[in-house]
């Protein structure tokens, strides 16, 4: 089986192409992937034979935050390219700008599988890593579509204060929370632009619904379902989803489940329908929450705390200064300066930026609820804490 | 503290370095943590530090240590060894 890694791809854009027009199941894996190449061969080694030709794999993390592999079927994902070309009104764009790592699912399927099946030209650059050759192009598209993640919105504002974009006609969010209150912001700097909300999660491979910006006023309206996508909610208002361009399978914890045809699949979002036949998201079924359009498991995290740091600790949640999902971490009893330093070099060490706490406080010891576990909530209210480190975010 | 001492602190604060990791002609390229948002991050910190604001157009040219002193120091903040 092939494996491409995103860099080679950015040096050669065609190994993609012959790698989705080779009969041979391949994987497209970012370098950075948190985990080893054992195991991404090993997970791979345990997909049936039945697709081991004509499907594509990508890397994620799922519900619980471990990784996955993410198994898709090649036709089905042209398919939802071509479904999502005709509801985003893809005719007349004629090239799209990659601002995302490509490996992403919804990079891939949004702008490298829409380029490739409707022969539009694909732009790559480096994102925000390069913001002057992002600039440059977004100053010379033409008529082009960019795919967004709601956390880059202020950034590209304060890049390229006052400067606009006519040039880009249409503008995808998803991989987040949808920047309602950025849109004037957006508007601004692609004037000419339709705005649309794309809602999905890696399962789904990666759409299910969609809207554009004006049809509702809030963040957590994700729209209507893509034609021949079902949603539905348990008992526990958890949103279930069905889905003719969903992954196939996936790999998780070294073992391969197959995705049944009729089953309904967990999006690992709480939701509830809408009168007007929208989806309101009401946040996440765990403690698992989106950061920068990477999934964080505050659990992973305690992990990696742990394992440098013997005293009380717990996590509480708190939104950035973009209003982006963040946590803080607290300590107790206060740790001494070699002690934090542990702790922050194994947050670098184990996870990228997007998962490192907002902040880190201590006091002399944490509440407790009645069970002995720490009270999360008393953790964020209390006014005894000392302020040992921030991103500066 | 010296002003040179101060910038070590904030990069090894904002990019987690290693202990000794830190040097005077550390690259942009040499540290993976130095990414988008890690410039955001050293511009707060450079003006929480030293009270000058980086313009983005600065923020993102930055791809040293050297870089930062330079720019500093043209705003009259010095960095005598």
């Amino acid at each position: 089986m092939t494996m491409l890694l995103e860099t080679e791809v950015q040096r050669d854009i065609q190994l993609l192409r012959r790698a989705w027009e080779n009969k041979s199941t391949f994987a497209f894996l970012t370098e950075k992937t948190g985990v080893g190449h054992e195991w991404i061969e090993k997970s791979l080694s345990l997909l049936p034979d039945e697709m081991k030709n004509g499907h594509f794999v990508l890397l994620t993390s799922g519900t619980t935050g471990a990784p996955k592999l993410v198994i898709g079927q090649r036709q089905r994902s042209e398919k939802l390219a071509a479904t999502l070309h005709q509801l985003q009104e893809g005719e007349p764009v004629e090239e799209t700008i990659l601002a995302l790592p490509l490996s992403y699912s919804y990079a891939f399927v949004n702008q490298w599988l829409w380029s490739h099946c409707h022969q539009r030209r694909l732009r790559l650059t480096s994102g925000l890593s390069d913001p002057t050759a992002l600039r440059q192009a977004l100053q010379q598209a033409r008529n082009a579509m960019i795919c967004l993640v709601g956390v880059q919105v202020p950034l590209l504002a304060s890049y390229f204060q006052g400067q606009s974009f006519p040039g880009i006609i249409r503008v995808h969010f998803a991989g987040g929370r949808f920047p309602q209150e950025n849109l004037p912001l957006v508007r601004a700097l692609f004037p000419k632009a339709t705005i649309f909300n794309n809602y999905g999660c890696a399962e789904a491979l990666p759409r299910l619904t969609l809207r554009k910006a004006e049809e509702a006023d809030q963040a957590a309206d994700v729209g209507r379902p893509l034609p021949g996508v079902e949603l539905s909610v348990n008992e526990a208002t958890e949103l279930l989803f069905r889905s003719p361009y969903r992954a196939v399978g996936v790999v998780e914890d070294a073992k391969f489940s197959l995705i049944p045809s009729e089953a309904w699949v967990k999006s690992g979002d709480l939701a509830q329908p809408t009168e007007q036949g929208t989806w309101r998201l009401l946040g996440r079924a765990s403690e698992v929450f989106k950061r920068h359009g990477e999934k964080i498991s505050l659990a992973t995290l305690m992990t990696t705390v742990t394992g440098a740091w013997t005293g009380q600790a717990v996590f509480y949640r708190e939104p950035d200064s973009s209003g982006e999902d963040g946590c803080v971490l607290v300590l107790a009893p206060a740790p001494a300066p070699g002690q934090l330093q542990e702790i922050l070099l194994s947050l670098r060490q184990h996870h990228g930026r997007a998962h490192w706490p907002l902040r880190i406080e201590c006091s002399a010891a944490l509440p407790l609820l009645p069970n002995g576990k720490p009270d999360v909530h008393g953790a964020a209210v209390m006014k005894d804490k000392t302020r040992l480190w921030y991103q500066r975010i | 503290m010296e002003n040179r001492e101060k910038l070590k602190k904030v990069v090894e604060d904002v990019f987690l370095l290693q202990p000794g990791e830190f040097r005077f002609d550390l690259r942009r390229d040499e540290v993976e943590t130095w990414d988008s948002f890690g410039v955001v991050s050293l511009a707060v910190g450079i003006q929480e530090t030293f009270g000058y604001h980086f313009s983005p157009a600065e923020a993102s040219g930055i791809s040293s240590v050297a870089d930062i002193i330079t720019l500093l120091s043209a705003k009259g903040i010095k960095f005598d060894n």
